[in-house]
């Protein structure tokens, strides 16, 4: 398990960030994964096979951009 | 940090230039549209002959809907194609099917609404640029400590003097810190006196002197000497990194409370849709209007705002931790905030906690010669690292210790070791109970001292008593202010300890306590709080090392240190600030954060039971619908900021 720290652009309402929540959740080895519109950051809990780009993907897919993950 | 600095600055300023710029260019075209509409609507006075002034708003419109909003209708349209719903996809549906009927109004079908679709695209701008600009100020105090980090250090390399980034600093360099300047990363003094406020990390307003040997905490300021500080913690480790890094985690904790409201957020924006395509249908079937379906249906879209739901609790929650961030105090989990609510039993550790935690030496009582007695006892005391331990090998500063053999620390009772053959116990009374020794002879003395407060270890040589030493450990003045509101405010107060119930007592009386559970093994504070559970919520407070478990059994555990001393990783709420004034506001902060969270929670749900309805029912106009959703999310933002008029003490 690793955890990871990801930076997030384009957030700017509330479903912005529970649809990234969903579809981080959504990806296989992501355990727990929780966003914040306030700081524009979300916290991914996954397995250690999990790689970067699947993250990334993951927040592409709701329609938002990735821009670090820590 | 600098790397980190900048990635936290900058999106929320991007945010918000970027709807202001919009929203300046979408009122530049969308004001003359909104003259000609009331100029027409009003005065029944055409500013330019029909149908050129449809054609005319057609083109002002457009620019307004399809390129300021651009980003909006992006999101949204592929909102609505890959599910991933949000507030956009209302949004540009609701334009698009608006700004549409300007085009078929030339057919002669529909109602021209394509300048109502300008002016909710401007309208929606609008709130957004007012409400990232709250959410930026609700954040204010947070991003301060993000970027409280020093950026530069003056260390000392092959005996120069150099300025290099804080990135360069390794653990051991010596930095030298001028009057007025920033200390740049966690270090212990080496050369040098001065005070330093340390306010910005702990709360504590008052500047702290620092000699050589005390350890200082980055981006600390230091005061009026000059202070020659070894580097022992950089970049991820030091304590400012581990407070930024614990806040941080704390915005991605939620409220219980909240877990209704994300519930309906995610499931909020194809609920509006449909009821919004049904509300279309059913005033078409019913009223054969094509224009007024349509005008309704887009009231419907524009008027639902997940967003005042979504934001109730995170902005409260933001506001709330950067208030406490600036009172040195930290909000680790968020549930902690609803959980006190229910708090009715507030119970301390006593060492370290009510007391300063740094016991002294206060009376010696021997039978036999003092200084031998303290030989004794310091030569043993010396190998243990407990405060009490290390309150008489100070008291006995001895030049050489003796040999001590078959050493043994006996938990929360006391110390055993051999000394040229002979048996030493130093301990308290549970351990001359286990051993079965006799103490009547020394009982007279023992209670005196412990009447007074003070912890006795009897000393013991060969089954023998031989004296007693006691130790005092002072109560932290504001310890009895806030034990004094605590009481006032009818919470259970229980002090909890190792000492003996008469020792216990003459504390608790001193600092204003109300209940003593005393004799108490480190290892069962644990017990004794998920005991005290039955009665009700307890909230415990103590150090976060020796107290960890007791924190987790907690409903609520509050870890209470100074500086870089607190386990920061113990407790829901940490105290960075040694006073327990701390906890008063602690409890006061989250009481108050929560009764703002469940206000924004009404009104945000107030507001969508209210305004949907009539949306369906066709009295609100889009434009209107727009406005009222765009000031729902600005209310709740505000009100969230007004937690900042909340006194804490």
């Amino acid at each position: 398990m690793k955890k990871l720290k990801l930076i997030i652009e384009g957030m700017h309402c509330a479903s912005c960030a529970s649809n990234i929540e969903k579809s981080l959740k959504n990806t296989r080895g992501i355990k727990t994964a929780s966003v914040s519109l306030m700081l524009k950051r979300g916290t991914v809990e996954a397995e250690d096979s999990v790689r970067e780009e699947e993250i990334r993907k993951a927040v592409a897919r709701a329609g938002y951009k990735l821009t670090k993950i820590e | 940090m600098i790397n980190r600095k900048h990635k936290h600055e900058e999106p929320e300023d991007a945010e918000i230039t970027s709807w202001k710029k919009k929203l300046i260019l979408s009122w530049i075209l969308t004001t003359p549209i909104v003259i000609t509409m009331l100029s027409e609507r009003l005065f029944d006075f055409q500013l330019i002959k029909m149908p050129y002034s449809s054609i005319v708003i057609l083109i002002l419109a457009f620019p307004v809907v399809f390129i300021f909003g651009w980003d909006t209708i992006k999101g949204g349209i592929r909102g609505l194609f890959t599910f991933y719903f949000n507030m956009d996809s209302l949004i540009s549906l609701g334009t698009i099917v608006a700004y549409t009927t300007g085009v078929f109004y030339f057919t002669g079908v529909v109602q021209d609404y394509s300048g109502v679709a300008a002016m909710i695209m401007a309208f929606f701008t609008t709130g957004k640029y007012v409400e990232s600009k709250a959410r930026g100020k609700a954040s204010q105090e947070i991003k301060k400590l993000l970027q409280l980090g020093a950026k530069m250090s003056r260390v000392l390399r092959n005996n120069k003097e150099i300025e290099i980034p804080i990135e360069e600093v390794k653990a051991g360099d010596v930095m030298i810190i001028k009057p007025g300047e920033k200390i740049s990363t966690d270090g212990v003094v080496v050369k040098g006196e001065s005070s330093v406020d340390e306010s910005m990390v702990t709360g504590e307003s008052l500047p702290v002197d620092k000699v050589k040997g005390d350890n200082v905490i980055g981006a600390t300021i230091n005061q009026d000497g000059i202070l020659y500080v070894k580097a022992t913690k950089i970049g991820r480790d030091t304590f400012l990194a581990h407070i930024i890094e614990l806040v941080e985690e704390a915005q991605g904790t939620k409220v219980p409370i909240q877990k209704l409201a994300d519930k309906i957020t995610s499931v909020f924006v194809p609920i509006i849709l449909t009821l919004s395509i049904l509300t279309f249908l059913s005033w078409w079937y019913f009223s054969g209007d094509l224009s007024k379906s349509i005008g309704v249906s887009v009231a419907v879209l524009v008027i639902a705002c997940p967003c005042a739901l979504g934001l109730a609790t995170p902005t409260a929650l933001m506001v709330s931790s950067g208030m406490g961030a600036k009172r040195g105090i930290l909000i680790r989990k968020g549930e902690a905030i609803q959980t006190m609510k229910e708090v009715k039993i507030v119970m301390f550790d006593k060492t370290g906690t009510i007391t300063k935690g740094k016991p002294e030496v206060v009376g010696i009582y021997s039978k036999i010669k003092q200084q031998e007695l303290l030989n004794i006892v310091g030569s043993l005391e010396k190998l243990s690292e407990h405060p009490i331990a290390k309150a008489i090998t100070a008291r006995a500063s001895l030049k050489k210790y003796k040999k001590v053999t078959g050493f043994k620390v006996l938990r929360g009772r006391g110390v055993e070791g051999k000394i040229l053959g002979e048996e030493i116990l130093v301990g308290n009374r549970t351990l001359m109970n286990e051993r079965k020794i006799n103490i009547k002879d020394f009982e007279k003395k023992i209670i005196n001292y412990e009447d007074k407060g003070n912890t006795t270890m009897i000393v013991v040589k060969n089954k023998k008593l031989i004296g007693v030493i006691a130790v005092a450990d002072t109560i932290k003045e504001d310890s009895i202010i806030a034990l004094n509101i605590l009481n006032k405010e009818r919470y259970r107060t229980i002090m909890i300890t190792g000492d003996n119930e008469r020792t216990a007592n003459s504390i608790a009386k001193q600092c204003g306590i109300k209940e003593v559970i005393a004799n108490v093994l480190p290892e069962d504070k644990a017990k004794k709080v998920e005991e005290l559970q039955r009665f009700g919520f307890v909230a415990f407070v103590g150090d976060g090392i020796n107290d960890a478990p007791a924190l987790k059994q907690a409903n609520v555990g509050i870890a209470i240190g100074s500086g870089t001393d607190i386990a920061i990783e113990a407790g829901d709420l940490v105290l960075a600030k040694s006073s327990l004034i701390g906890v008063v506001q602690a409890i006061r902060l989250s009481k108050a954060t929560f009764k703002k969270i469940k206000q924004n929670l009404f009104w945000a749900f107030a507001y969508n039971i209210i305004a949907i309805p009539l949306a369906v029912a066709g009295v609100l106009h889009p434009v209107v619908a727009e406005i009222a959703m765009a000031l729902s999310s600005i209310t709740v933002v505000t009100n969230a900021n007004l937690l900042r008029r909340t006194k804490l003490k």
